[in-house]
This record gives C-alpha cells, sequence and structure tokens, in this order.
C-alpha cells in the first residue's frame, strides 16, 4: 500500500503541470502539510529539550552562585564587624572567576541577587546590591535597556528597580509615555520606586491611559513603598487633562483620607462625564465630606443610575444623621430596587438611635418587598 | 432526467465542494497563524505580570462565581470547598440548587453550618421560582450563599437564579463540577481591566478534562492526559478548539463562544441582553450573541477576550452514550441558534457579529457535517457505478488527511508554547497519536451526532435532559492512608 502511495505520489510530482487544477492545489497543500507536521514536530522536541538544558543548567550554575554569595554576602566577616558597606572589599578571585563572564551565567547571577535582596534588607541588602555593583552586572541590566525589545527593556527596568540602581530621567520619563502599555506600566512603577524626590512627576506629562490593571500595582507600589513622599493628589484633580489620572488620584485621595482635596474633588461634581462624577461622589464619600452632603442631596434627582446610587452610598459612609429623611424618602418611594437597597444600607449603616428608630418604622409600613430589603440589609449573615 | 440530475450533482460535489473545503482549509490556515500571533504577544506580555498583586488590592472588582448543581450529592462538597479557596479579595459562590433530588441540599447545609435567610431576592431576569436562600452562620464561609429554587431544566435557568441572586458586576458562569485555577478570576478579570477603548463584555480561557489528572483535595497537581481513548480525544479537541481557534477569532475581535464551563460576564450587559434562554440548546453561545447584538444594535464598542492559559478541569464523558448526548446536543444547539438569529445573517448592521461570525458558523460549522455525509453517500454512489479516478480520490484523500493532522499538530505546538502542561513526554506523545487516528475514528462520531442533533431539531423531538452521571475525581490519597 505504502509502494502505491509512493508511487503515486512521485508519478504526480512528475507529470504535476499536466494535472487539473484541483489535483495541483490538493498536492501543493499536501507538501505543506507535510512540512509543517514534521516542522512542528522537531520543534516541540527542540523546545523541550532546551528548556531541559536550561534547567539542568541552571540546577548546576545555582548552587556555585549562591555558595559565593553566601561566602560573600551573608557570612562576610566585615559585615559583622560593622565595616560600613562602602568599605567592605569583596574577594577578587571569588568575583572575578571566567564562568561570571558568561551571559547567561550573569543573568542567573542577577536574577540570584534580586531573590535574596527581596528576602534580606538592611546592610546585607546593601552589601547585595555592592555586589551587583562591583560585578559590573549594572552594565548587562543598562545594556537591556538600550534594546529594541520592549520585554528586555523591562527586565532591565525591573533589575534596576530591584537593586536600586538610579536611572535618568531623560531615559525613564520617554518610556512613561510608551505605546505599549507593558513597557509603559513597568517604567512608571521604576519611576515611583527610583525617584527620590518627585515620584509622581510623570503624572504631570502623561498623556497615555492609566489602566485600571496598571493602577493595582502602582497603588501596591505607593502604598507599600515607605520612602516615598506623599503629595496632594488634589493637584492633579485639578489641573490634569488625563482621566485615568484624575480617577486614580481620587483613589488615593480616599486611600490617604486628604482631607484638604475635598474642595478640588467637589469641582468634579459638575463634570460632564457621569463616571467621573460616580468616582468623585465616592471619594467624597469615602473622605467622610460632611460639606458634601448638601450639594450631592440636592444634585441627586438629576443624575444617571450610577451617581444615584454612588450618592445614597456615600450619604451612607459620611452619616451625619442630617439627611436620614431624604435616605428613607428614597427607599420607600425610589422605584430601583438597587436604590432602595442602598437606601437601605445607608440608613442602616448611620447605626443611631434615630436611624434605628426609622428602620422600627419603616419595617411596620412598608411593602412586603422593601421589608424583605431591610431585613436583608440588617443580617450579618449577608456580607454583599 | 436521472442523467441531468447526476451531472448537476457531480459538478456540484467536483466544483463547489472542493472550493467549500479548500475555504475551509485556509481559515484553519489563517486561525492558526493569527493563534500564533496572539498567543506569542499573551506569553511575552504575561511573563512580566505578577497575579499576586490583584489578591491583595483593595481596588480589584468584585466577582459572583455562579456554579448550578443538579444532583451533585457524590461531588458536591469538594468542589464547593475548591470553589472557597479561588486566590481572590473581592469574590463570593453562589450555588444554585436546581431542585435536586438527592441530598445536595441537605449536605451543603449540613457541612458549611447554612441556615436560611431573609434575601431580598430582585428578579432581573425570569427564572423558576426560588425556594429559599442559605447563608452560612460560620464566617469562614460567609463568602458562600446557597439559592435553592424549583428545577427549570436547564443550566440556563439556574444561571439566571444566580445572576439575579449576584452582588458585584461581574459573574463568572462555570459548572459546579469544574476544578478552577486557582488564579482564574485573577487572569480572567485582566483583559477586562487592560482594555483602552472597548468594554470588554466576556473573557474566557481554555478547558481540559480532569479525567486523568493526580487531584488532590480538589486541586489539580499534576496534569496529564487523559488514559481513556474518548476523553483523550476530547482533550485534543479542547486544545484546538481554544487554543487555535478561539485565540485566532479573539485576534480578530469575532469570539463565537465563550464556554460555558467557564466564563466571566460583565452582568449589566447580560441583564440587559435577557440573560440566559432557558430553552436554547447551546446557551452559551446563544447569549453571548445577543451581547453583541445589544451592542452593536447600541453601538457602544466593545470585545470579548480569550486567554491561553487552561484554568478549568472538567470531567469528559468517557462512555459513547454520554458523549453522543452531548455532542447531539451541541448540534441541536447549534442549528437552533442559527434558525433563532437568522435575521443576523451578513447582515451589516451588526458587523463582526453578522458578517464574520454567523456565516462562518452557518457554512463551517452547522453545512459542514452536512456536506460531509452527503459527499460520503456520493462516494460510495461513484464507487459503486465504477465512476471513481482512484489516484485522483487518493489525492484527495490524502489532501484532507494531512492538512487536518497538520491543523491538529500545530495546535499542540501552540499549546506547548504556552505553558507545559504535560510534565511527561508520554502524554505529549499519547495527545499526538491522537492527531493521526481521529480523522478515522472520532470524527465520524462528530459527523453522526451532529447530524443527529439536526434531525432532532427538525422533526421537534422533546429533548430530556440527562445528568452526565459524574463519578467524582479520585483523590490523591494520604500516604499513611495507603500504608
Amino acid at each position: 500500500m505504502f509502494s502505491y502511495l509512493r508511487d503515486l505520489l512521485y508519478q504526480s510530482y512528475v507529470e504535476f503541470g499536466y494535472l487539473p487544477l484541483f489535483i495541483e492545489i490538493a498536492l501543493t497543500f499536501i507538501i505543506i502539510a507535510i512540512t509543517s507536521t514534521i516542522s512542528a514536530y522537531l520543534v516541540i522536541i527542540t523546545k523541550r529539550y532546551r528548556g531541559y538544558v536550561k534547567e539542568k543548567r541552571l540546577a548546576h550554575i545555582s548552587p556555585i552562585v549562591e555558595a559565593m554569595i553566601t561566602e560573600q554576602v551573608l557570612l562576610n566577616e566585615d559585615l559583622e564587624k560593622n565595616v560600613p558597606v562602602e568599605n567592605i572589599e569583596f574577594d577578587s578571585n571569588a568575583i572575578s572567576k571566567p564562568m561570571y563572564k558568561r551571559a547567561w551565567v550573569r543573568q542567573i547571577l542577577i536574577d540570584i541577587l534580586i531573590q535574596y535582596r527581596k528576602n534580606f534588607g538592611g546592610e546585607v541588602g546593601f552589601l547585595l546590591r555592592k555586589l551587583y555593583l562591583d560585578m559590573n552586572l549594572q552594565k548587562d541590566s543598562f545594556a537591556k535597556l538600550k534594546s529594541f525589545k520592549w520585554e528586555r527593556k523591562i527586565k532591565a527596568l525591573s533589575e534596576l528597580t530591584q537593586l536600586d540602581i538610579p536611572i535618568s530621567d531623560a531615559t525613564i520619563l520617554p518610556l512613561t509615555n510608551s505605546k505599549n502599555p507593558s513597557l509603559r506600566v513597568a517604567a512608571r512603577n521604576a519611576y515611583i520606586q527610583l525617584s527620590k524626590n518627585e515620584p509622581f512627576k510623570f503624572f504631570d506629562i502623561a498623556t497615555e491611559p492609566l489602566l485600571p490593571w496598571d493602577q493595582l500595582d502602582m497603588f501596591r507600589i505607593i502604598t507599600s513603598t515607605k520612602e516615598i513622599a506623599i503629595p496632594s493628589f488634589s493637584r492633579w484633580v485639578s489641573y490634569s487633562n488625563n482621566k485615568s489620572v484624575i480617577s486614580f488620584c481620587l483613589k488615593l485621595i480616599a486611600h490617604y483620607d486628604q482631607q484638604t482635596a475635598i474642595p478640588a474633588v467637589m469641582d468634579l461634581l459638575s463634570n460632564r462625564d457621569h463616571y467621573f462624577r460616580a468616582d468623585a461622589i465616592n471619594c467624597l464619600g469615602k473622605l467622610s465630606a460632611e460639606e458634601a452632603e448638601g450639594r450631592l442631596v440636592k444634585m441627586y434627582s438629576n443624575q444617571p443610575l450610577n451617581c444615584q446610587i454612588e450618592i445614597l452610598k456615600a450619604l451612607g459612609r459620611i452619616a451625619s444623621g442630617r439627611h436620614l429623611d431624604f435616605l428613607r424618602h428614597e427607599f420607600i418611594y425610589s422605584t430601583n430596587f438597587d436604590a432602595r437597597m442602598n437606601a437601605a444600607r445607608s440608613i442602616i449603616k448611620h447605626n443611631t438611635e434615630k436611624s434605628r428608630t426609622i428602620v422600627e418604622e419603616l419595617i411596620k409600613t412598608v411593602t412586603s418587598e422593601n421589608q424583605l430589603i431591610l431585613k436583608h440589609c440588617n443580617n450579618p449573615l449577608i456580607k454583599y | 432526467m436521472f442523467r441531468i440530475f447526476w451531472e448537476y450533482t457531480s459538478a456540484f460535489f467536483e466544483g463547489f465542494v472542493f472550493i467549500y473545503g479548500v475555504t475551509l482549509l485556509s481559515i484553519y490556515a489563517l486561525l492558526a497563524i493569527l493563534s500564533f500571533i496572539n498567543i506569542r504577544k499573551f506569553v511575552k506580555k504575561d511573563s512580566y505580570v505578577d497575579y499576586k498583586v490583584i489578591t491583595s488590592s483593595p481596588l480589584a472588582p468584585g466577582i459572583s462565581v455562579i456554579a448550578p448543581a443538579y444532583n451533585e450529592g457524590v461531588t458536591i462538597i469538594n468542589n464547593v470547598r475548591s470553589l472557597l479557596t479561588l486566590d481572590y479579595p473581592n469574590y463570593e459562590v453562589i450555588i444554585i440548587n436546581d431542585g435536586s433530588t438527592d441530598d445536595t441540599l441537605a449536605q451543603l447545609v449540613e457541612e458549611f453550618s447554612l441556615v436560611k435567610v431573609d434575601f431580598a431576592y430582585n428578579v432581573k431576569i425570569v427564572s423558576e421560582p426560588v425556594r429559599g436562600v442559605y447563608a452560612s452562620t460560620n464566617p469562614a464561609y460567609a463568602k458562600l450563599l446557597i439559592v435553592d429554587k424549583v428545577n427549570g431544566k436547564s443550566k440556563a435557568d439556574a444561571s439566571n437564579a444566580g445572576i439575579n441572586a449576584a452582588s458585584f458586576p461581574y459573574f463568572l458562569c462555570t459548572d459546579v463540577d469544574c476544578i478552577l485555577h486557582e488564579q482564574t478570576l485573577s487572569r480572567l478579570v485582566k483583559p477586562i481591566m487592560e482594555e483602552e477603548s472597548k468594554r470588554v463584555i466576556a473573557t474566557g480561557a481554555t478547558l481540559r478534562l480532569a479525567n486523568s489528572c493526580e487531584i488532590d483535595k480538589s486541586v489539580i497537581t499534576k496534569v496529564r492526559a487523559p488514559r481513556q481513548l474518548l476523553p483523550r480525544f476530547q482533550e485534543m479537541e479542547y486544545i484546538r478548539a481554544f487554543v487555535l481557534g478561539k485565540m485566532g477569532w479573539s485576534y480578530m475581535n469575532a469570539v463565537p463562544n465563550v464556554s460555558g464551563g467557564l466564563g466571566l460576564f460583565d452582568k449589566e450587559i447580560v441583564v440587559r441582553a435577557g440573560g440566559y434562554d432557558p430553552l436554547a440548546f447551546g446557551e452559551d453561545m446563544e447569549l453571548l450573541l445577543r451581547m453583541c447584538r445589544y451592542m452593536e444594535v447600541n453601538k457602544l464598542p466593545y470585545a470579548i477576550r480569550y486567554i491561553p492559559v487552561t484554568l478549568c478541569w472538567t470531567e469528559g464523558p468517557t462512555t459513547l452514550k454520554v458523549f453522543m448526548r452531548q455532542t447531539t446536543r451541541w448540534g441541536r444547539g447549534l442549528v437552533q441558534l442559527m434558525y433563532i438569529h437568522r435575521m443576523l445573517f451578513m447582515n451589516p448592521r451588526y458587523k463582526r457579529i453578522g458578517l464574520i461570525v454567523f456565516p462562518y458558523n452557518f457554512f463551517f460549522e452547522m453545512l459542514a457535517p452536512i456536506i460531509e455525509f452527503v459527499g460520503i453517500i456520493y462516494y460510495i454512489l461513484l464507487i459503486c457505478f465504477g465512476l471513481v479516478n482512484w489516484p485522483y480520490a487518493i489525492i484527495l484523500l490524502i489532501f484532507v488527511y494531512t492538512y487536518s493532522v497538520m491543523i491538529t499538530t500545530l495546535a499542540v505546538l501552540w499549546d506547548q508554547l504556552t505553558f507545559k502542561y504535560y510534565k511527561d513526554w508520554k502524554d505529549i506523545i499519547r495527545i499526538c497519536m491522537m492527531v493521526f487516528v481521529e480523522l478515522i475514528l472520532y470524527h465520524p462520531l462528530i459527523v453522526i451526532f451532529a447530524l443527529r442533533g439536526y434531525l432532532y431539531f427538525v422533526t421537534g423531538r422533546k429533548h430530556t435532559w440527562g445528568n452526565m452521571q459524574r463519578r467524582g475525581f479520585s483523590q490523591k490519597q494520604p500516604a499513611a492512608a495507603t500504608s
């Protein structure tokens, strides 16, 4: 059978030009398919083999590198003698072995140094950084930063940030507005961590959006890095043209409870974008801005549903007690289920004598559906 | 008369069908290229993402995990525990007990210290009546909510009840027997949070079969290709459909379907589109189509995204009977969908959905089994009449065979490029072997069962909602227990 097929294909190859068009197409596709299939299998085999070799290499080199770091840094005698870190000298024979000149070994070295630095702070952390500099590993990182490939740039930014190596504004600031979202966010995060004086300077020049996903990492860095000088974010709320920057600043204002920003946030209540207004109302609620309550109640009736719900939530967070009647009214008369639910929650959230009396009165007088809403909101077992 | 008919039939099969076949194979080639681009882009980007950032962030959007359960008493406790251990800061788990006749609800009540609560259930989408809502008195299970409802005879109806009870703006729809990766929510919400200009209305990820995987306390500890033949064929089909097909469609922003087993949806759009249709046999695809229609009609820019990471493991049918029932239902669902939404066909008003997704599904998903079946009959007739040009016929068969082997091999390669799920070489060989016999052993079954589904639709045969007959996943035994 196979010899028949072989002869058939060979004959087709010899007479290719005389065959009908559809057979010619079919034969061409057969060749493409067989070649691609064989190539695909070769790639699978090669890729897995490379992975295997890489793992082997790593398993061989890692203990050597770790032993060197342990000897030179963790067990360094000068460190125990309280010699200042900048005066500690490493054993030049140990750190200048020929193997440390190979690019892939240097990369492993950088990766392991970063791992150690994540685990060790203080003097040991500084000494790890010194080892990185003394072995000229920063040259490798800066070379990556000049690469045309964005992924290498990100790798470089990550390395330099983790090892606290300053990067000039001229190099990093353009990257904070890169068209590539991954590079952009890496540069912004690096800038916040490395810039000692003005870590938020890039907010002034940010033309590209600060996407919600990027905000997660940036929020973590800002709120967990101790050395960052936190500015008043109302500055960008008032003057930035970038909506996503303003939206992010509103979250930071709420997190840092920047009461001085309340007037700037209140200015956003007249913004045309209702998503924006909702963010501003949410921020005012979290700031417990009593001075905003009156305006929020006044604007309530001509707002879209998302803003109305944020107003009801804000009144519950502020809980001054001055607008309980408004909340009661909305709970009874609103036709929207979510609005009634949030009004009920906000009344209960007040947790005052007056609010409790209102709830008791409502339970007796409202419809069965509204009674259920009140019971739902009052039930501690229902978390959301 | 017969001669004229025969001449037309011959012309049809020798001309149109060849063009049809070449077009279909060209589309597969295009999908292979686009999925490759998309996967490479994803892998590059993903290597710099730390998903742990979202797990402790107060900015993480809330997600409701909705999992309908019907007579899942064998596995329900382990499955719910698994759902409660997802690594995400802001989520709730809603199990809908769809009128189970076994002890599913009783087990849940006892295991998770549940009590009936006064829950303000808002009917945004119609479903069968809810009998009660249960919450836990144990703070450890504060995320858990059980909705007990009258059986609606479909997953769609139960899912709708779950959507009504959901508190968050996004919901994850899954099956209660599925095992989810701990980062499922973080990974699925990312495409929504990183889209610059469009509203991402749904995201999905790859599904795989858990049949032979090592499982410890409802967590996959070792991925293995299924040992049994039927699930292994399905695993291969899943890899091709998700990694190659959906990643290619995702690149064009024309994803036709987000699987019912795992999909994250924008609740507001789902509610506006009317929720799941309990009468639809392919309820997941039907919902997505309606969501797209809603977005197009309202001129709202939207996207549906897929990621090539396996986040969900499910138990595949191991018997031909169950497999037949599943495939027949899918076939019936597809033809029903084409019928219900026929006004979309080539309608420029609906843009991608009307001009790409719908026509592709009509010509190359729905018509394919019919054309294949009629083609085989035609072939048999040709053989009977001695009209076959054997050398050409064999060349055409080799063409179809080698091409289908190539496409599936590429899918396996793309899968290997994303993550090396199979640590063992033997597993890859097992999957690769299936590639060579699929066309002979598995594909005919798919064609026959799909046609069966079409026939049931045409004849209006009443559908019985058979259970999958879960066996439950075998758990890894602790060392002490085995010694």
